[in-house]
């Protein structure tokens, strides 16, 4: 255990809507792994009186209808899942491997940073150097290597619509930590692929934001008219516990992609995957190249 | 039947009673931001609960009416006139095809609402009708009335017998320049010195003009954070935490330095430490607070907030007996 | 005496940023359709026009003041 993990779940009410469990103040894949068992179970039962079950980073939240579930009542039978779901040590998720392309060092996402430079801590570098320095590597190719050769998991959904929070699966002393933007952007692009506090995102639509930018995702998070077949069941494609495979693309498989998209044939490469909890604890990069087989083995 | 939007106003949507059950993608509620006077609306025209109307916001639009009509306006005083008429609101007025539908300047409140019976009449979208203008959904295609707009309303059967009824005035909200309002204190309060969770409780707030659907900012205090050593995942600033779940009436302080309560297009989550929530009776009265207002926010219990929501339903369910 | 009204709640500008001189002066002529201000509201500014032709005889707001709808900001004379 790390030592910002709490002893015991933090319980509190989100006025009389809402119930906000945290479960931890640090981030970590184990404590991400017991909210998504814990609110798989909660999902599970069909409780009358829930409207919405959000699985967060290291918390969750439920949204009720008071006059129906009283919070008190659903407390007490989260803290009896808590109990069930324990450590959630051999959790497994059914869940999907999905390859993700992203352009790094786009011209879009240059040239938005560019023009916020007075708002970031460091002025005369560029979003990518800065972190790669800030996170002790030589220079912005390894940094970039970094982030594209372990998949990430797909953490928590929100902000905007169908915006993803993906948390890499590498040891902690591995972990990648940017702080946000010292003044939020009042604009970045739309599928900018962005870095903040320990998380990476693709941003769903534009709009203001103060993650560091890194590069361009090629294909959306979010089609409203669900004209690509990935969106036929749902307005946004990423779900929590999906795991996410950065792949960096260049400038022609960039546009063929956009093609696609634009013409109503792309498809995600996605392939099924049973996710062993403990497997990636215990040997991460092992785990992942096993992951990586999945989707690209054939 | 239509109504044609002859001049806009700063900001008119369609709102329903919000789009339900999909915050877990990230999709904010939207709906009507006062709902007690969305619903006051709703009864006094005979429609279903949930039906759409118009959300004004700040300076009323100019609207004309294809057909004849039975209205309501509710919410905010912002008096209306039918041809250049003053006439009451809080009640169900007949309205005649070519009727014109203008508004005075505000005089309290921010919000009115406009219920038309047989409701407006758009395609929902996940649910319902309400306007989400951040990503262009639901709504009138998606955004604030514009002039030229044709906003399509849907039929309704004995809407004449309507025609008089009123708002008792004992349930009529009266919204003064200076509001109180209710907040459970919790989430991530922890973050928050206590001399600051005392300053937030005793300072009297003014509504900068920052303030929105998405949600109100405020200043009057200076709040600070408990020191620590953030923890993985969260960044450095001490306002940060590992990013987590916002409910709507959230209360977060981004600057370490002026609070911002999130409302119904806000986000639905992020990293910024939250310090309570807005209960849900009172996000309605924050609604009709605006710019330049005063703002004070009173601790309360589960208890009492549940007590304060129960005596809302009650009076909803009597206007709503009163009115046949 | 005719006046200018304020049309929303809000924070009044004289003028359209801090490096520039204000829309009107005492003194100044206006004409009906004139911007004479901005008020701040929503995240977002909005132009104060005259509905009328003519004279500033007084302002009555300051600039940054706080307005509401329908109080005066000046007088025409």
């Amino acid at each position: 255990m790390s030592g910002t993990d709490l002893a015991s779940p933090r319980y509190s009410y989100g006025g009389d809507e809402y119930v906000f469990v945290e479960l931890a103040e640090g981030m970590s894949l184990s404590v991400n792994f017991r909210a998504m068992a814990i609110t798989n179970k909660l999902k599970e039962e069909n409780i009358k009186g829930i409207t919405d079950i959000c699985p967060s980073n290291a918390s969750y939240m439920v949204r009720i209808d008071p006059d129906i579930i009283h919070p008190d009542k659903l407390i007490e039978r989260l803290k009896e899942i808590d109990d069930e779901v324990g450590s959630a040590s051999g959790f497994e998720l059914h869940t999907r491997v999905v390859d993700v392309p992203v352009m790094m060092e786009d011209p879009w996402t240059h040239e938005t940073l560019m023009r916020f430079r007075d708002r970031h801590q460091d002025p005369d570098a560029t979003d990518l150097e800065y972190s790669a320095r800030i996170n002790g590597y030589d220079d912005k190719d390894g940094f970039i290597a970094a982030l594209m050769n372990s998949p990430w998991m797909v953490t928590m959904i929100g902000f905007v619509p169908g915006l993803p929070w993906c948390y890499q699966l590498v040891p902690p002393d591995e972990q990648v930590e940017v702080p946000k933007y010292v003044r939020p952007r009042t604009f970045t692009p739309k599928h900018a692929f962005g870095f903040g506090g320990g998380f990476a995102v693709v941003y769903s639509v534009q709009g203001a934001g103060g993650y560091q930018l890194y590069g361009i995702a090629a294909a959306p998070v979010l089609d409203v008219s669900q004209t690509l077949k990935d969106f036929k069941d749902s307005i946004v494609f990423p779900k929590p516990g999906d795991i996410f495979n950065y792949r960096n693309v260049g400038e022609e498989e960039f546009e063929e992609i956009t093609a696609k998209v634009e013409d109503g044939s792309f498809e995600y490469r996605i392939r099924d995957f049973t996710f062993h909890a403990d497997k990636s604890l215990a040997d991460p990069h092992t785990y992942n190249d096993e992951i990586k087989g999945v989707l690209y083995g054939d | 039947m239509a109504i044609k939007v002859l001049k806009p106003g700063l900001l008119t949507t369609v709102q329903d009673a919000g789009r339900i059950g999909d915050y877990a993608l990230g999709m904010p509620p939207s709906g009507a931001m006062d709902s007690f006077s969305y619903r006051a609306g709703n009864y006094l025209v005979g429609n279903e609960d949930g039906a759409a109307g118009l959300e004004i916001t700040y300076f009323g639009p100019e609207l004309a009416f294809t057909e004849d009509a039975v209205i309501a306006l509710t919410g905010a005083e912002l008096p209306p006139k039918i041809n250049g008429d003053e006439c009451p609101t809080w009640e169900a007025l007949r309205v005649r095809a070519g009727d014109v539908l203008t508004f005075d300047y505000l005089k309290n409140g921010a919000r009115a609402y406009l219920s038309v019976a047989g409701g407006v009449d758009v395609p929902e979208f996940l649910g319902s009708r309400s306007t989400y203008t951040l990503i262009g959904l639901g709504g009138f295609e998606g955004r604030a009335l514009a002039e030229g707009d044709e906003v399509p309303i849907g039929s309704s059967d004995d809407s004449a017998s309507r025609v008089g009824k009123k708002v008792d005035d004992k349930h009529i909200p009266r919204f003064g320049k200076e509001a109180e309002l209710r907040v459970i204190v919790g989430l991530a309060s922890y973050r928050l010195t206590e001399e600051s969770m005392e300053e937030f409780l005793s300072v009297e707030w003014t509504v900068t003009p920052d303030a929105d659907r998405i949600g109100y900012r405020y200043r009057g205090g200076e709040l600070r954070f408990v020191e620590r050593e953030q923890p993985a995942g969260a960044g450095s600033d001490p306002a940060n935490v590992v990013d987590f779940g916002y409910p709507v009436g959230s209360i977060q302080v981004p600057g370490g330095v002026e609070p911002i309560v999130l409302l119904n297009d806000a986000v639905t989550g992020g990293g910024y430490a939250t310090i309570g929530t807005v209960i849900s009776v009172d996000r309605g009265r924050l609604a009709q607070t605006k710019t330049n207002d005063k703002t004070k926010f009173v601790s309360v219990s589960l208890e009492e907030a549940l007590q304060a929501r129960k005596e809302r339903r009650e009076e909803l369910a009597a206007i709503r007996e009163s009115l046949g | 005496m005719a006046t200018v009204k304020a049309h929303l709640p809000g924070t009044f500008y004289r003028r359209p940023d801090p490096e520039s001189e204000p829309y009107v002066n005492e003194g100044d002529t206006v004409s009906a359709g004139d911007v004479v201000g901005i008020i701040e509201v929503m995240k977002s500014f909005h132009e104060v026009k005259s509905e009328e032709d003519g004279t500033v005889s007084k302002i009555l707001v300051e600039n940054e003041d706080a307005v509401d709808a329908g109080q005066e900001v000046l007088e025409l004379g």
